[in-house]
Protein backbone atom coordinates (compact mmCIF):
# COMPACT_ATOMS: atom_id res chain seq x y z
CA UNK A 1 0.00 0.00 0.00
CA UNK A 2 1.24 3.54 -0.85
CA UNK A 3 2.51 5.85 2.05
CA UNK A 4 0.80 9.01 0.70
CA UNK A 5 1.21 10.75 4.04
CA UNK A 6 4.81 10.54 3.76
CA UNK A 7 5.25 11.96 0.60
CA UNK A 8 2.92 14.69 1.32
CA UNK A 9 5.05 15.37 4.37
CA UNK A 10 7.99 15.20 2.16
CA UNK A 11 6.52 18.10 -0.31
CA UNK A 12 5.25 20.03 2.19
CA UNK A 13 8.44 20.24 3.45
CA UNK A 14 9.73 20.88 -0.25
CA UNK A 15 11.98 18.09 0.64
CA UNK A 16 12.59 15.80 -2.60
CA UNK A 17 13.34 12.30 -1.95
CA UNK A 18 17.16 12.27 -2.87
CA UNK A 19 17.25 14.93 0.23
CA UNK A 20 15.22 13.36 2.75
CA UNK A 21 17.71 10.04 1.78
CA UNK A 22 20.93 12.17 2.79
CA UNK A 23 19.00 13.26 5.88
CA UNK A 24 18.11 9.72 6.97
CA UNK A 25 21.28 8.26 6.03
CA UNK A 26 19.79 5.97 2.91
CA UNK A 27 19.48 5.73 -0.99
CA UNK A 28 17.08 7.57 -2.73
CA UNK A 29 15.52 4.70 -4.00
CA UNK A 30 14.72 3.59 -0.47
CA UNK A 31 13.02 6.52 0.25
CA UNK A 32 10.64 5.57 -2.97
CA UNK A 33 10.53 2.34 -2.10
CA UNK A 34 8.85 3.06 1.22
CA UNK A 35 6.46 5.56 -0.37
CA UNK A 36 5.48 3.01 -2.93
CA UNK A 37 4.62 0.60 -0.27
CA UNK A 38 7.37 -1.83 -1.81
CA UNK A 39 9.80 -1.48 1.75
CA UNK A 40 8.48 -2.12 4.66
CA UNK A 41 11.39 0.10 7.03
CA UNK A 42 12.88 -1.05 10.20
CA UNK A 43 11.45 0.89 13.34
CA UNK A 44 15.02 2.81 13.55
CA UNK A 45 14.44 4.21 10.09
CA UNK A 46 10.66 5.17 10.68
CA UNK A 47 12.00 7.21 13.85
CA UNK A 48 14.92 8.67 11.75
CA UNK A 49 12.15 9.52 8.96
CA UNK A 50 10.22 10.90 11.46
CA UNK A 51 12.58 13.03 13.29
CA UNK A 52 13.73 14.26 9.47
CA UNK A 53 10.25 15.40 8.55
CA UNK A 54 8.84 16.56 12.33
CA UNK A 55 5.84 14.03 12.51
CA UNK A 56 5.09 11.32 14.62
CA UNK A 57 4.99 7.57 14.05
CA UNK A 58 1.24 7.73 14.15
CA UNK A 59 1.31 10.59 11.47
CA UNK A 60 3.65 8.75 9.06
CA UNK A 61 2.85 5.13 9.52
CA UNK A 62 0.01 4.15 11.42
CA UNK A 63 -2.50 2.31 9.26
CA UNK A 64 -6.19 3.19 10.49
CA UNK A 65 -8.19 -0.46 9.59
CA UNK B 1 49.13 -32.68 -21.66
CA UNK B 2 52.17 -33.35 -19.60
CA UNK B 3 53.51 -29.73 -17.80
CA UNK B 4 56.66 -29.71 -15.77
CA UNK B 5 56.83 -29.00 -12.23
CA UNK B 6 58.29 -25.70 -13.08
CA UNK B 7 55.63 -24.61 -15.53
CA UNK B 8 52.96 -25.28 -12.54
CA UNK B 9 54.98 -23.78 -9.93
CA UNK B 10 55.20 -20.63 -12.48
CA UNK B 11 51.76 -20.25 -13.46
CA UNK B 12 51.02 -20.65 -9.37
CA UNK B 13 53.21 -17.75 -8.86
CA UNK B 14 51.63 -15.62 -11.45
CA UNK B 15 48.27 -16.30 -10.04
CA UNK B 16 49.57 -14.98 -6.76
CA UNK B 17 50.91 -11.90 -8.30
CA UNK B 18 47.45 -11.25 -10.23
CA UNK B 19 45.97 -11.77 -7.18
CA UNK B 20 48.29 -9.57 -5.15
CA UNK B 21 48.16 -6.53 -7.68
CA UNK B 22 44.05 -7.22 -7.93
CA UNK B 23 44.01 -6.50 -4.17
CA UNK B 24 45.99 -4.05 -4.63
CA UNK B 25 43.87 -1.78 -7.01
CA UNK B 26 40.94 -2.57 -5.22
CA UNK B 27 42.33 -1.60 -1.94
CA UNK B 28 43.49 2.02 -3.60
CA UNK B 29 39.87 2.13 -4.98
CA UNK B 30 38.85 2.14 -1.69
CA UNK B 31 41.20 4.51 -0.16
CA UNK B 32 39.98 6.63 -3.48
CA UNK B 33 36.31 6.23 -2.52
CA UNK B 34 35.50 4.90 -5.99
CA UNK B 35 34.38 2.07 -4.34
CA UNK B 36 32.94 1.81 -1.21
CA UNK B 37 30.48 -0.62 1.08
CA UNK B 38 28.37 1.27 3.20
CA UNK B 39 24.68 0.07 1.96
CA UNK B 40 21.42 1.05 3.55
CA UNK B 41 19.14 -1.92 5.94
CA UNK B 42 16.85 -1.80 2.39
CA UNK B 43 20.32 -2.68 0.18
CA UNK B 44 21.44 -4.52 2.81
CA UNK B 45 18.12 -7.23 2.81
CA UNK B 46 18.30 -7.20 -1.15
CA UNK B 47 21.55 -7.80 -1.38
CA UNK B 48 21.45 -10.69 1.16
CA UNK B 49 18.20 -12.35 -1.50
CA UNK B 50 21.12 -11.58 -4.14
CA UNK B 51 23.85 -13.49 -2.62
CA UNK B 52 21.03 -16.60 -1.63
CA UNK B 53 20.08 -17.05 -5.77
CA UNK B 54 23.74 -16.52 -6.42
CA UNK B 55 24.59 -18.85 -3.90
CA UNK B 56 22.27 -21.93 -6.10
CA UNK B 57 23.66 -21.02 -9.16
CA UNK B 58 27.25 -21.53 -8.27
CA UNK B 59 25.11 -24.79 -6.77
CA UNK B 60 23.82 -25.77 -9.51
CA UNK B 61 26.43 -24.86 -11.67
CA UNK B 62 28.49 -26.78 -9.88
CA UNK B 63 26.73 -30.16 -10.06
CA UNK B 64 25.87 -29.59 -14.28
CA UNK B 65 29.56 -29.29 -14.64
CA UNK B 66 30.83 -32.37 -12.57
CA UNK B 67 27.96 -34.03 -14.37
CA UNK B 68 28.96 -32.95 -17.93
CA UNK B 69 32.61 -33.54 -16.86
CA UNK B 70 31.49 -37.45 -15.91
CA UNK B 71 29.32 -37.86 -19.68
CA UNK B 72 31.03 -35.89 -21.91
CA UNK B 73 34.76 -36.51 -20.61
CA UNK B 74 37.32 -34.21 -19.97
CA UNK B 75 36.12 -30.54 -21.96
CA UNK B 76 37.88 -28.13 -19.54
CA UNK B 77 40.59 -27.54 -17.29
CA UNK B 78 38.87 -27.56 -13.60
CA UNK B 79 40.16 -24.28 -13.07
CA UNK B 80 38.51 -23.18 -16.21
CA UNK B 81 35.06 -25.04 -15.05
CA UNK B 82 35.17 -23.17 -11.60
CA UNK B 83 35.70 -19.98 -13.65
CA UNK B 84 32.64 -20.28 -15.57
CA UNK B 85 30.55 -21.46 -12.35
CA UNK B 86 31.58 -18.57 -10.26
CA UNK B 87 31.24 -16.36 -13.29
CA UNK B 88 27.51 -17.59 -13.93
CA UNK B 89 26.84 -17.01 -10.28
CA UNK B 90 28.30 -13.75 -10.18
CA UNK B 91 26.23 -12.51 -13.08
CA UNK B 92 23.10 -13.75 -11.38
CA UNK B 93 24.37 -12.15 -7.99
CA UNK B 94 24.83 -8.96 -9.57
CA UNK B 95 21.99 -8.95 -11.67
CA UNK B 96 19.73 -9.40 -8.92
CA UNK B 97 21.66 -6.25 -7.03
CA UNK B 98 21.08 -4.13 -9.81
CA UNK B 99 17.12 -4.79 -10.27
CA UNK B 100 16.83 -4.70 -6.41
CA UNK B 101 18.51 -1.11 -6.83
CA UNK B 102 21.18 -2.30 -4.09
CA UNK B 103 23.98 -2.77 -6.31
CA UNK B 104 25.92 0.77 -5.88
CA UNK B 105 26.68 1.85 -2.15
CA UNK B 106 25.53 4.63 -0.64
CA UNK B 107 29.05 6.66 -1.68
CA UNK B 108 29.07 5.32 -5.10
CA UNK B 109 28.88 7.33 -8.34
CA UNK B 110 26.88 5.49 -11.29
CA UNK B 111 28.69 7.08 -13.27
CA UNK B 112 31.94 6.28 -11.65
CA UNK B 113 31.01 2.21 -11.99
CA UNK B 114 30.13 2.41 -15.15
CA UNK B 115 33.30 3.53 -16.52
CA UNK B 116 35.30 1.01 -13.63
CA UNK B 117 33.37 -1.76 -15.13
CA UNK B 118 33.91 -1.14 -18.92
CA UNK B 119 37.78 -0.54 -18.42
CA UNK B 120 37.97 -3.95 -16.45
CA UNK B 121 35.44 -6.02 -18.70
CA UNK B 122 37.44 -4.43 -22.19
CA UNK B 123 40.73 -4.91 -21.19
CA UNK B 124 39.45 -8.54 -19.68
CA UNK B 125 37.87 -9.24 -22.91
CA UNK B 126 41.14 -7.79 -24.92
CA UNK B 127 43.36 -10.17 -23.39
CA UNK B 128 41.02 -13.06 -23.48
CA UNK B 129 40.36 -12.39 -27.39
CA UNK B 130 45.11 -12.00 -27.57
CA UNK B 131 45.19 -15.74 -25.49
CA UNK B 132 42.77 -16.90 -27.94
CA UNK B 133 44.36 -15.99 -31.09
CA UNK B 134 47.80 -16.91 -29.93
CA UNK B 135 45.60 -20.85 -29.02
CA UNK B 136 45.93 -20.73 -25.50
CA UNK B 137 42.06 -21.17 -24.98
CA UNK B 138 41.76 -24.11 -26.68
CA UNK B 139 44.47 -26.31 -26.25
CA UNK B 140 43.92 -30.22 -27.59
CA UNK B 141 39.94 -29.67 -27.52
CA UNK B 142 39.64 -28.38 -23.95
CA UNK B 143 38.97 -25.07 -22.61
CA UNK B 144 42.17 -24.32 -20.19
CA UNK B 145 42.90 -21.56 -18.07
CA UNK B 146 43.29 -19.25 -20.66
CA UNK B 147 39.85 -18.93 -21.01
CA UNK B 148 39.72 -16.94 -17.25
CA UNK B 149 40.29 -13.32 -18.73
CA UNK B 150 37.26 -13.87 -21.41
CA UNK B 151 35.55 -15.37 -18.85
CA UNK B 152 35.84 -12.95 -16.59
CA UNK B 153 35.26 -10.10 -19.61
CA UNK B 154 32.17 -11.21 -20.47
CA UNK B 155 30.90 -11.62 -17.35
CA UNK B 156 31.54 -7.90 -16.36
CA UNK B 157 30.11 -6.85 -19.55
CA UNK B 158 27.00 -8.52 -19.07
CA UNK B 159 26.63 -7.25 -15.48
CA UNK B 160 27.64 -3.90 -17.03
CA UNK B 161 24.97 -4.26 -19.66
CA UNK B 162 22.19 -5.20 -17.48
CA UNK B 163 23.24 -1.99 -15.38
CA UNK B 164 22.83 0.26 -17.95
CA UNK B 165 19.59 -1.26 -19.49
CA UNK B 166 18.13 -0.72 -15.80
CA UNK B 167 19.33 2.38 -15.07
CA UNK B 168 17.97 4.15 -18.24
CA UNK B 169 14.55 2.21 -17.61
CA UNK B 170 14.99 3.67 -14.01
CA UNK B 171 15.59 7.32 -15.22
CA UNK B 172 12.90 7.11 -17.17
CA UNK B 173 10.44 5.50 -15.03
CA UNK B 174 11.05 7.14 -11.59
CA UNK B 175 8.44 9.99 -10.39
CA UNK B 176 9.63 11.94 -7.57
Amino acid sequence: MKNLRLKSARAALDMSQQQLADAVGVSRQTINAIEKGDYNPTIKLCLAICKALGKTLDELFWEET
Amino acid sequence: MNLSLGYNFGILVAVLVGALVGLGIIALLFRLKIMDLTFDERQERARGQAYKYGFWTLMTCLLLYGFSDMVLGRWCDVIAGVMLCAGAALIVFGSVCIMKDAYLSLKEKPRTIMILLTVVGSLNLAIGIMNWKNGRVVQDGILTFGAANGICGLMVLVILAVYVVNYLLANRGDAE
